[in-house]
Parts: structure tokens; C-alpha cells; sequence
């Protein structure tokens, strides 16, 4: 079963900004998505280094993400560059 | 790729839980006792009676406040962990019994026990400066919001050094000069070197990550930093009796008062978030109390305005308006995230839990902000009239607001238990 680039946007649409009520797709949070033969790596990052969401939030990540059928691995890294910037947001997920 | 930031080591929520509940205590009962001596407050503001109730603010609930955040933001805006976990929890408890000692024997006027509860209450912050000290060692990204942080703890030590001196001086008598003005060094001392600076720097990284708002030219905090470092100790300076200084070091602390609400205005302009929640609207109106506090604070500098109603009617304005309420706001924005963290954090991923908003109890909160904001300008009407009805019909709006909000806290609070975990859920993860 391949897995789309679509199908893991939407379950990313799931995890939210518990604060800011947000998904982490709308607030631009996930810089790239890449994925070969069922193993998904996302880079994403937050809103401000030193997030107190910062472990909690990759996992959630992780989590929606694995729930995509025909997914057997996902890896999230955080990265802080470049910084986020509320101009990201509405951005949408990376083509 | 960058590492994971050290801040992630942040203490239990509920450490700055425990402070920040301790300070909304003293809040209400502030709020509560500004009715009950509003005799007193139709007087001069140097009253034993006033003195507890002006404490009872200044530490029960402003510093205590700031403190609980603190602990809370310290690693979020300076990204380094708290030194221990441990010790903030004692610090609390001696700061607790130091506070209550302090506004009880100055509501009975006892000097020698009010002497030993602000030695305790010194212990106390000497324990918080310790812990804030050793969190921050080796700490080198000299940002804006860290100078300020530092700026505020040696300002807190300042203040705390005057107050133990001023509660000497009632037994022994040793301060050289008036009494008044010295008293005045010390009230401004506080709100110059401990509560401004802690607000304005906290605000410069957290408003722009609340509101989701690019943050503004960097003009406007230099402003800020120099105006608040030149003016403190001018202003200072010229209470105690350099008399020269003291319209400077006011020109500059407005320089920098009025350079922090157009920034404010800028980040509330520039801001991406969609909608403002009653934390927001609170600390953006806190701000709009700035003008007349600057208005107020030069006019009295300068001389063009005296006397106890304009002095009151200005301490109302500051502490009541721009610094509770924007404390009020912050702690809208921050309590329901620790509770929400700890409660629904580990659960998240796993199971449907609530956002923040599902936490909270919005019409309250909307009760609360008029009456609050209403209330701190109908008293600092009625203080600068002096009239007794005056203050007490202000004094119960803000009781009711001031009660409002800690409603909504002990709703938010609550969700600490399991038995109120079942809150309507608006998050799939």
C-alpha cells in the first residue's frame, strides 16, 4: 500500500495547538514531508524555541502520523532553523 | 538541524501553580479589603491600615505573580532549566508566612514583628534570587528580554535591601532625611526596578508568541532598556534627595513606559491570531493604562500636581490597572496551559483531548475584565476624589471582578481532578 503526501497532510491537520486552537498544518509548524516505501520523516518546528510543548508536540506528531494506513516508520526532527515566523502561517503543508 | 533546547527541563506545573494560586488569594483579599477601609483610603495614603493593603498587592499578589511566572517562563524565555524544583517549593512557603506576617503586623502596626516577618520575607527572596541565579549560570545570549529579567532580580534585591532598611529604621531610627521621600525611593524602587522591567521584558516575548505577530523594530526596545536603566536610579536618586534628578529620570521612565505601549500597539496591530480571548483583551487594555500613569507619574515629578489624592489616585492607575491587569491577562494565558499540561498532556496523542479554550469559562472571564478594568477606573476616580461612598461603590465592582476571576481559575484549576476531566473535547489527536 503506498502512501500519499495528501494522506499524511490530513492526519497532520488532526494535531493541534492545544493554546492557539491551530493546526500544526495551518500555523506553517512542518517545513517537509518525505516519504519512501512506507517510512515518513517529517521536519517540523514550533512557534518559539523552548516550547514547553516541545517533546509533547513531536510525539502527537508521530502518533497522527502513524495511524495513516500503510505507514511502518515515521521519524520527526525538530529543527529551529529557519525560525518559525508568523508569516508561515496559512502556508499549508510543503509540496 | 538544531538540538533539542534545554528548556524542555521546565519544573512541575505545579510549582508555578502553587504561586500563582497563592498570589490570586492575595488578590481577592486585596480586592475585598479596599472596601473595607475605604475610610482609610479617603485619608493619607501613610496609614498602617494602607500599608497592609498596599503589601498585600505588592507581594502577595504582584510578586508572588510574577515569581510563579517565572518559574514558569524562565525556561521558555531564556531557555534554561530551573535550578531546583525543590527549593522554589520552600521558597514559596517562607515567602507565604513572610507575606501574611508582614500585612498582618502592618495592619496592627507592630514594628518589632513586622521587622522579623520582612527578615523572613528577605530569606525568602534571597532563596528565589539563588535559585534564578544558578538557573541562569553561564547564560550568554544577552537578548532584550534577558536584560530586563536581570535588570528586574537586581531590582527585586534593591527593593528588598530598602524595605528591610525602611522596617529598621522604625525601631532604630538611622535613615538620614525625610521620611517621605524615602518611603517614595522604596515604592519606586519596586514598581521601576522589580515589576516594570519584569513586565516589559517577559511582554517582549510573549505577546508576539500569543498574539502570532512579527515582533517591531528594535528602536522601541532600546528605548525601553535605556530609558528604565537611566531612569531608575535618577528617579530614585532624586526622591532621596538629589532633587535635580528627579523630573530627568521621570521624562525617561515615560520615554520608556510610552516606547512599550506603542510597541504593544504594534505587536496588537501586526498580529495573526485570529480572535483575542479575555487574557488578551486584558493585558492589551492593562497597556492603555499607561498613558494616564505616565501623565500622572511626570505631573507629580514635576511638581505640577501634590498631594495624597493625586499620589493614590496614580498608585491605583499603576498597580491596579497596568500591572494587575496585566497580570490578570497572563495568568488567563498561562494557568489554563500548566493545567492543561498536566492534566490532559500525557493523555494527548493517545485519546481526544480538550484545548485550552474548553477549560476555561468564557462569560465569567468576560464578567471579570468589566469589572475588573471598570472597577480600577471607577476607584482611581474615587481616590482622587476621596470620597468614601466613591471608594467603596468602586471597591465592590472590583470585589466582584476580582472574585469573577478567581472563579474562573478555580474552574480551570479544577480540571486537575479527574472527577472534572470530562470536559466537552474539540482536539483529536
Amino acid at each position: 500500500m503506498t502512501v500519499s503526501r495528501g494522506q499524511v497532510t490530513e492526519a497532520l491537520r488532526e494535531v493541534f495547538d492545544p493554546e492557539l486552537g491551530m493546526s500544526v498544518v495551518d500555523l506553517g509548524l512542518i517545513y517537509a514531508i518525505e516519504i519512501a516505501a512506507g517510512r515518513v520523516r517529517i521536519e517540523m518546528t514550533l512557534t518559539t524555541q523552548g516550547c514547553p510543548l516541545h517533546g509533547s508536540m513531536t510525539e502527537w506528531v508521530r502518533k497522527a502520523v502513524e495511524r495513516v494506513p500503510g505507514v511502518v516508520d515515521v521519524a520527526v526532527d525538530l529543527t529551529f532553523e529557519p525560525p518559525w515566523t508568523p508569516d508561515r502561517i496559512g502556508q499549508g503543508a510543503p509540496l | 538541524m538544531s538540538s533539542p533546547p534545554a528548556a524542555r527541563s521546565g519544573p512541575s506545573p505545579l510549582v508555578p501553580l502553587g504561586y500563582l494560586t497563592c498570589a490570586a488569594v492575595a488578590f481577592l483579599a486585596a480586592a475585598m479589603g479596599i472596601g473595607w477601609l475605604a475610610p482609610d483610603l479617603a485619608g493619607h495614603y501613610y496609614h498602617p491600615r494602607l500599608l497592609a493593603l498596599t503589601h498585600t498587592v505588592t507581594l502577595g499578589w504582584i510578586t508572588l505573580a510574577i515569581m510563579g511566572a517565572g518559574y514558569q517562563l524562565i525556561p521558555i524565555v531564556l531557555e534554561r532549566p530551573v535550578w531546583s524544583e525543590r527549593l522554589a517549593r520552600w521558597q514559596l512557603g517562607i515567602l507565604a508566612v513572610a507575606v501574611l506576617g508582614m500585612v498582618a503586623h502592618f495592619y496592627l502596626g507592630t514594628w518589632p514583628g513586622l521587622a522579623a516577618a520582612a527578615g523572613l520575607l528577605a530569606v525568602g527572596i534571597g532563596l528565589h534570587l539563588l535559585n534564578v541565579g544558578l538557573s541562569l549560570r553561564g547564560f550568554t545570549q544577552w537578548t532584550f528580554t534577558a536584560r530586563m529579567v536581570m535588570l528586574g532580580y537586581g531590582g527585586l534585591a534593591l527593593t528588598t535591601l530598602f524595605g528591610l532598611a525602611l522596617a529598621t529604621h522604625r525601631l532604630r531610627p538611622f535613615l538620614p532625611g525625610e521620611f517621605f521621600p524615602t518611603l517614595h525611593a522604596h515604592v519606586h524602587l519596586a514598581l521601576l526596578g522589580w515589576i516594570t522591567p519584569m513586565i516589559f521584558g517577559v511582554a517582549a516575548r510573549v505577546y508576539p508568541m500569543f498574539l502570532l505577530a512579527p515582533v517591531p523594530g528594535r528602536w522601541s526596545s532600546r528605548l525601553q532598556l535605556w530609558g528604565l536603566a537611566l531612569g531608575l536610579p535618577s528617579v530614585v536618586l532624586g526622591l532621596v534627595g538629589v532633587r535635580g534628578l528627579l523630573v530627568p529620570g521621570a521624562l525617561a521612565v515615560a520615554t520608556a513606559a510610552g516606547s512599550h505601549a506603542w510597541w504593544v500597539l504594534e505587536v496588537a496591530r501586526g498580529r495573526k491570531r485570529p480572535g483575542l480571548d479575555w487574557g488578551l483583551r486584558f493585558t492589551l487594555t492593562a497597556t492603555v493604562f499607561i498613558l494616564p500613569a505616565v501623565l500622572l507619574g511626570v505631573s507629580l515629578a514635576a511638581d505640577l500636581l501634590s498631594g495624597p489624592r493625586v499620589a493614590l489616585a496614580y498608585a491605583v492607575i499603576v498597580l491596579g490597572g497596568w500591572v494587575s491587569l496585566t497580570i490578570v491577562g497572563m495568568m488567563l494565558k498561562i494557568v489554563p496551559f500548566l493545567v492543561w499540561y498536566r492534566a490532559f498532556g500525557p493523555r494527548a496523542g493517545r485519546e481526544p483531548v480538550p484545548t485550552l479554550a474548553d477549560l476555561s469559562w468564557p462569560w465569567l472571564e468576560g464578567a471579570a475584565y468589566a469589572l475588573l478594568t471598570g472597577g480600577v477606573g471607577l476607584l482611581a476616580a474615587a481616590a482622587f476624589v476621596g470620597g468614601v461612598g466613591g471608594i467603596r461603590a468602586a471597591a465592590a465592582v472590583l470585589a466582584l471582578g476580582a472574585l469573577a476571576f478567581v472563579l474562573v481559575l478555580l474552574r480551570i484549576l479544577g480540571h486537575l481532578s479527574p472527577r472534572f476531566q470530562k470536559t466537552p473535547v474539540t482536539l483529536v489527536v
